[in-house]
């Protein structure tokens, strides 16, 4: 690249960086098809969003005035798609704590960010929350964060609160080649599950301790000593308290059935099995215990573990009742959900809406916030998607995408039409 | 292809194994709409088959007596898909082993036929999504790797998988050594020189009588004639000079595999010296200084300067994804590709980049019957693939995966009624 150009690139890198987002305002999107995912579609509608939140949906809306109007004539407008599985605005090096196969004392919201170039790049697709995760290196990662992709603001606007946060888990290989890779517990299934139940042992007793010494200052004893602190079993704790979830990675299902058998010895919620490759095998228990599947359309054989991956699998997950969700693990296919759940539609026989819910409403209640996300209904966040062509013709594309009725996407400025010059 | 009767017979009555039907009756695809890729489609349109070759497309063909007749009424009718480089054959379940990549950084004598494995499920898995030609290299991880072979998705013996042996060879200018040589670009280049400098020699006094043999020159003394074309793995700016260089330098018939957005700095220059294109970069993500779109608007822009384009799902040599082929062509036509080039770029285009198009990527009469019928456009990620024929015989819709799907689907429906 000549040198006399560097200027420009650095210019426009730092105008890639730190866009400004289109000021908060009211918005109304007027003149689309509204595929609202749990309300049918509407030809010809109008969403309306305010302070934030949604108001209106429908084909008749009185716009007030001072309300922004984005014409979304001919375009297809849906709710801001949801990737329950990423590992996007973390530095590369920041997704394992690969030290320690015990790690419940660590947050991942302590060290995302908020204008890393990935948020951008997976709301280009249409993505408006994801829920940001540790690796699978431990048998106990960290605690996963979800945000909605404000791209370049502060991250405590990121950052979801008010909902259970998820704790990250992972049975299989993974653990265990990295920890035999080294002589240590665990190197086989075996040692995986007992460093799972030790953990969970030790934090019931630590927790009992802690039952028992609130208890003594309820009943007004002042010299009761508090038991020491333990940031990990602290964690483990609200987990037990059922304040925390549990997002666990496992590809097979005799694991799946241990861990489903695991959190019902400790009362413990699991709130999505990810990578859950084998899940069609034990659909009704993950129906029967209201589990999500998190997982690919295709993927498989890329390890011993992923080898019985099939994407004829979500006619059966679908038929026992199951949550599915269809996620990325990859910053590349967050890009493209919405063809990932026309590609279900490849191999099995379910209809649009069916696996429409799998990238909105589906992956809302896997974070327990499908009363705020997920649809397009009166009361939601204004969190929009709009498309130029229905989202499961595999030649549309995301044009736009809205968080809290704030534009954080636009093609027309942050892809090649806006490059000056044309595409080089 | 005339096969031996007992392998037919072998194949009717083993269903793990099970093939395809054998082609001894006409088949007639009737009222399809048939998209030849070379030439304009028809909206309704049939097709007839005789002994594994296409002999007639139109809006109506001659139906034999004797013709098994399969109705394509609302369907579309393809070339099968011809999937530009591969490792299938050489991978498969755990036990199987993976013989991709043999060690050593210049290794031209090796040859994927001899350790092609026909019971790799990658085949069945790749197959049943309409790839029915591929191209399976025996690497393409090291600076100088091996040949690589044209395969039918079909057979039950290596040798009758077989389109074309010696395709091509596989140069990577992309990998760096990491504490021996050639650990940088620089020294990436002056191996290739090296090796083909000596192989250069070789040639010139094999020619003024006896020599010692080298195996590796003589592998390499083909491409150095032009007659052996070279497929150059080369992501990102300097890779792709240093590819550009070596095709010009040697006079190579070669070939970019790309997957870095640089390629289209220099799309003007390739389009020019008529070097085909494979793309696997659709789906790679930007830079973070580059459009959120820039790769997926990439092919459109090479089609637009007449390069000859093969698209490829992966940025690597892969199996157990190639059918995810019409991933990137779905994607590019999203952001500009034209449908038709899209398609073009899945099956006639690399079938022209390897010498492979007299025999397929497109339906034409007397071309192999290599077809896929399906329910929608095939760029469209919910088109269900209905049949495949690869050269004119019914391929069985099933795999491990369809295995697994009809086993569980009983034991979980089994379950669930005994608890209600």
């Amino acid at each position: 690249m000549p040198h006399k150009t560097l200027p420009f690139i650095l210019l426009s890198a730092a105008l890639a960086a730190f866009p400004l987002p289109l000021a908060a305002q009211d918005v109304a999107l007027k003149g689309g098809t509204i595929l609202t995912i749990t309300r049918g579609t509407i030809e010809n509608g109008t969403v309306l969003v305010q302070k934030g939140k949604i108001t209106a949906v429908g084909k008749d809306v009185a716009i007030p005035a001072g309300v922004k109007v984005i014409d979304a004539s001919g375009m297809y407008v849906l709710p801001g798609l949801i990737d329950t599985h990423t590992h996007i605005a973390i530095d590369g090096g920041d997704v394992n704590e690969a030290t320690d196969p015990v790690t419940p004392q660590l947050w991942m919201k302590d060290i995302l960010l908020p204008d890393d170039p990935s948020i951008l790049t997976t709301l280009s697709g249409g993505v408006t929350t994801v829920k940001a995760m540790h690796g699978s290196a431990n048998v106990i990662g960290a605690v996963n964060a979800t945000i909605k992709l404000k791209y370049a603001r502060p991250l405590e606007d990121l950052l979801v609160k008010d909902v259970r946060p998820q704790l990250k888990m992972a049975l299989g290989e993974n653990p265990k080649r990295l920890y035999g890779g080294q002589g240590r517990m665990p190197s086989t299934r075996l040692g995986t599950v007992y460093v799972a139940r030790k953990a969970f042992t030790d934090a019931r007793e630590y927790k009992a301790k802690w039952d028992e010494y609130e208890k003594a200052v309820a009943s007004g004893k002042k010299d009761a000593a508090p038991p020491a602190r333990d940031d990990k079993l602290e964690t483990l704790k609200l987990v037990l308290e059922r304040k925390m979830t549990i997002d666990i990675h496992i590809y097979r299902a005799d694991e799946m059935v241990w861990f489903l058998n695991f959190c019902k010895e400790f009362g413990l919620v699991c709130s999505q099995i990810s990578h859950c490759v084998d899940g069609y095998k034990v659909a009704d228990l993950l129906a029967e215990r209201g589990v999500t599947f998190g997982g690919w359309t295709d993927w498989w054989g890329f390890k011993e573990e992923a080898y019985d991956g099939c994407p004829y699998g979500f006619d059966i997950l679908n038929e026992a009742g199951v949550n599915i969700v269809i996620n990325s693990d990859s910053p590349d296919e967050s890009r493209y959900l919405y063809l990932n759940a026309a590609k279900v539609q490849k191999y099995n026989d379910l209809s649009d809406e069916t696996v429409l819910r799998m990238i909105t409403i589906n992956s809302a209640k896997a974070l327990e916030m499908d009363k705020r996300i997920g649809s397009l209904e009166v009361g939601k966040d204004g969190d929009v998607a709009v498309f130029d062509k229905y989202p499961l013709d595999s030649t549309a594309k995301c044009l736009m995408a809205l968080i809290e009725g704030e534009v954080f996407f636009d093609l027309a400025r942050d892809g090649v039409a806006a490059q000056k010059g044309g595409l080089r | 292809m005339k096969r031996p009767a007992i392998l037919v017979l072998a194949a009717c009555c083993l269903v793990s194994i099970a093939r395809t039907a054998p082609a001894d009756k006409p088949i007639v695809i009737l009222n399809g709409k048939i998209r030849p890729v070379v030439g304009p489609a028809l909206e309704r349109g049939s097709l007839l088959i005789e002994n594994g070759k296409i002999t007639a497309v139109g809006p109506t063909v001659r139906v034999p007596k004797d013709a098994r007749v399969i109705d394509a009424s609302g369907m579309y009718v393809y070339p099968g898909m011809v999937a530009p480089l591969t490792a299938l054959g050489l991978t498969g379940y755990p036990g199987a082993g993976n013989d991709v990549n043999e060690t050593g950084l210049s290794t031209p004598f090796i040859d994927p036929f001899d350790g092609l494995n026909p019971e790799d499920e990658t085949i069945a898995i790749a197959r049943v999504d309409g790839v029915t030609t591929a191209l399976t290299a025996s690497g393409s991880a090291r600076p100088i790797n091996g040949r690589a072979i044209a395969l039918h998705l079909d057979g039950n013996l290596a040798e009758e998988m077989i389109l074309q042996r010696d395709v091509c060879l596989v140069f990577n200018t992309t990998v760096r050594q990491t504490n021996s040589y050639p650990s940088t670009y620089e020294g990436v280049s002056r191996f290739f020189d090296e090796k083909l400098g000596k192989a250069k020699q070789y040639m010139e006094k094999k020619k003024g009588g006896d020599v010692p043999r080298d195996p590796e020159s003589e592998a390499l003394m083909p491409v150095l004639e032009g007659r052996l074309p070279v497929v150059f793995v080369a992501h990102g700016e300097v890779p792709i000079r240093i590819a550009l260089r070596l095709i010009s330098d040697y006079k190579i018939k070669g070939i970019l595999f790309s997957a870095s957005s640089e390629i289209l700095k220099y799309a003007d220059q390739i389009a020019a010296r008529g070097i085909p294109v494979i793309w696997g970069g659709t789906s790679q993500l930007p830079e973070r200084w580059e459009p959120v779109d820039k790769n997926y608007h990439a092919a459109a822009v090479l089609a637009e300067k007449k390069i000859l384009l093969a698209l490829s799902e992966s940025s690597y040599q892969g199996s157990s994804n190639v059918r995810r082929q019409p991933v990137p062509a779905s994607l590019s036509v999203a952001y500009g590709l034209p449908e038709e080039e899209a398609v073009k770029a899945l099956t006639i285009n690399p079938a022209r980049i390897f010498g492979l198009d007299d025999r397929v990527g497109s339906l034409e009469a007397g071309k192999s019957a290599d077809i896929i019928i399906c329910t929608k456009p095939l760029i469209q990620a919910s088109s269900k693939i209905k049949t495949v024929l690869i050269a004119g015989r019914i391929v069985p819709m099933e795999n491990v995966q369809t295995r697994l799907r009809d086993k569980y689907r009983a034991i979980v429906r089994e379950r669930m009624a005994r608890k209600k």
